[in-house]
């Protein structure tokens, strides 16, 4: 039998019950979209968190000294050649940044706050959040800058501001205590107070002087594209012998936990919502064939094949599914467009921050997921079409006809 | 030549000489001279502490050891639920002692800041001693005379990477090395503390403030004051008088 004949069969019967019919659409055109949209958040939020991950002075990867991480101060540090490094002029590095950070304490006329004093070299930072960061006041000029840059709530805590002095102490390599006054040259806005309240910044060779050191204790390494990765791994690891190499997912588990879930979550969430409609798209088909008994068992007896009939219920399934998904995609489509530019979460942005969500979220839409998503749903209207076809050959002719 | 080069010089001293001796003490003398009042080469000292809150006061007897601008040792003797309370600063260092936990706790500089047995004095004022000369700028800003003594008032402004939170200090001492008053201020020249001495005696041989308060500006009814009921200056002290096994012991 021709297969033009048999589609323009199923495409007629599928409009015998319009109500039915559209009622059905529907329901594939909503669980389609919104699984994009919710796919498109979620990817969103993914995204989000790896890039704060990586800005907040990860990278991709991290060279520490050994047992820096259980123990940090200047004893675990590591010397740089000057000349610069041989491994990290590589292909794929966006960029990297040698810093000294320790923990101390710093102090205003009237508060005193634990942080990260940190030494950075100002021009190397664009690799983290600190490169776009908004400051009031002033950035730090140099590696030799002796002013530091406070983030706003560490600011605000200490009743201290742009140009007046704070004193900071904390250990030298010897285990005795370092102490200096410096003068506040800029005051940062982080995405999170966590972050503020956590970072003070300075030139490097400050932090040095402070320490009488000429090491530093970490080196952030961040790449052009993810797929770098595993190649600049290797030469960072070769580069630093004997040195601790960890990628951000080491350095932050939680966030690289949330990116896994993320995943895992656009999969399930798909299976349940596609999962409830696969059934009443099984109840849809089976009734239809049910109705059709008498009218089946005719054309079986008039010479229709059992392979056509299966047929018949399949392309009626498959047409559902495809005008489905399509007006489906183009709904999910819309709902991208419309939130496209961003979320404004900010109202939670305090309980956002511990997820290390940023306060706007913007949906990002991959090719990837809507493609898996159409393909996932064809396939399911497939299988769902299996049990009504095979119900419709079941009908034995005489049965059917003497109805 | 010769002859010449030393009369010079030999008037060069007797100007220097004449010049000091008309603007009788340079900053850093009456800071210093200050310090060694209070301390002496050796001293023992016994006190009486009054804090003053809004809603309640209470008074503790201290006695404290000194020797050098570096060593101290401070113990409280009453009442019960506070004695044996001690603190040991050798150099740099600070131990707390607290005989009900029996243990002895070096104190990071972390906690230097805090207030001192709920006073109005952090950790950092019982440690100063010759801070102000190293990390301060000293300059007489106001002299006048009252009575028989010359009263100074010496600007303090700490150095650029100073470890000092303070914008500047002021201190007001007599010609005789008596402290008068000290003031502390923030960056933005707001007055934040005060210690004033509200009375003046003589103690172990030597004029002292007797009684002096340590007062919060920006917060009324809060201060503290230290009471000095008798002092001794110069005296022997054990070697092992500043260590720990001597801060564990009440005495």
């Amino acid at each position: 039998m021709k297969l033009t004949l048999l589609v323009q069969l199923s495409w007629r019967n599928l409009w015998r019950h319009r109500r039915r019919t559209v009622i059905l659409l529907t329901t594939i055109c909503v669980a389609v979209g919104s699984v994009l949209v919710l796919n498109a958040l979620l990817r969103g939020m993914q995204m989000s968190m790896v890039e704060t991950a990586i800005d907040n002075l990860n990278g991709h990867f991290k060279v520490l000294a050994p047992g820096y991480l259980d123990d940090p101060g200047i004893t675990k540090s590591f010397e740089l050649e000057p000349s610069g490094i041989p491994g990290l002029s590589a292909e794929g590095i966006r960029g990297w940044a040698p810093r000294v950070r320790v923990p101390a304490v710093i102090r205003s006329e009237r508060e005193t706050r634990g942080v990260q004093f940190v030494g950075i070299v100002p021009g190397s930072e664009d690799i983290s959040f600190l490169g776009d960061v908004d400051v009031d006041g002033e950035y730090l000029s140099g590696p030799d800058d002796r002013r530091i840059l406070l983030g706003h709530a560490l600011a605000e805590q200490l009743e201290t501001g742009v140009g007046r002095r704070v004193v900071l102490i904390t250990q030298g390599a010897d285990g005795g205590n370092r102490e200096s006054g410096y003068r506040v040259a800029g005051v940062y806005d982080a995405v999170g107070t966590g972050i503020e309240k956590a970072f003070v910044f300075t030139g490097l060779a400050t932090v040095q002087d402070l320490l009488s050191v000429d090491a530093v204790t970490e080196v952030s390494v961040r790449l052009t594209e993810e797929a770098r990765g595993p190649s600049v791994l290797g030469d960072l690891t070769n580069t630093f012998d004997g040195l601790d190499v960890r990628t951000w997912q080491d350095l932050e588990p939680q966030a690289a936990m949330m990116h896994e879930m993320a995943d895992a979550t656009v999969s399930i969430w798909f299976l349940i919502v596609m999962g409830a409609l696969i059934f009443g798209l099984v109840n849809t088909l089976v009734t239809a064939v049910m109705e059709r008994i008498r009218e089946l068992g005719m054309l079986r007896a008039i010479g229709m094949r059992r392979g056509a009939v299966i047929a018949q219920v399949v392309i009626e399934s498959m047409i559902t599914m495809v005008i489905g998904i399509s007006t489906g995609v183009v709904l999910g489509l819309l709902g991208f467009a419309w939130l496209a530019e961003g979320i404004d979460l900010s109202a939670f942005a305090e309980g956002l921050e511990l997820t290390g969500l940023r306060p706007e979220l913007v949906p990002q839409l991959w090719a990837q997921d809507v493609f898996l998503v159409v393909v996932l749903s064809l396939v399911l209207g497939f299988l769902a079409s299996i049990y009504p076809a095979h119900r419709a050959v079941r009908v034995q002719p005489l049965d059917a006809m003497r109805r | 030549m010769n002859k010449t080069l030393s009369c010079l010089a030999a008037g060069l001293l007797f100007l220097s000489a004449a010049a000091a001796d008309a603007e009788d003490l340079t900053a850093e003398e009456l800071v210093s001279g200050a310090l060694d009042l209070m301390r002496g080469a050796t001293s023992y000292v016994e006190f009486t502490m009054k804090i003053k809150r809004p809603d309640w006061e209470r008074s503790t007897s201290i006695v404290s050891w000194s020797q050098g601008r570096e060593d101290t040792l401070i113990r409280f003797t009453a009442p019960a639920k506070d004695a044996g309370n001690a603190l040991l600063k050798v150099g740099d260092n600070m131990w707390t002692y607290t005989p009900r936990l029996n243990r002895t706790i070096r104190l990071p500089f972390s906690m230097r800041a805090q207030s001192w047995g709920g006073s109005d004095f952090s950790y950092n004022d019982l440690s100063r001693s010759d801070q102000v000369l190293r990390h301060y700028d000293l300059a007489i800003v106001d002299s006048k005379q009252d009575g028989e003594h010359a009263i100074y008032t010496i600007e303090a402004v700490p150095h650029e990477n100073a470890p000092v939170v303070w914008g500047k200090e002021i201190w007001v001492l007599r010609d005789d090395y008596v402290m008068l008053e000290q003031v502390f201020y923030d960056q933005l020249q707001v007055a934040l503390k005060r210690m004033t001495t509200l009375e003046i005696g003589s103690m172990g041989g030597r004029t002292l403030a007797t009684r002096m308060r340590m007062e919060r500006l920006d917060e009324p009814d809060h201060w503290t004051e230290v009471i000095t009921d008798s002092a001794e200056f110069d005296i022997d002290l054990p070697e092992r008088m500043f260590t720990l096994f001597t801060l564990k012991e009440a005495t």
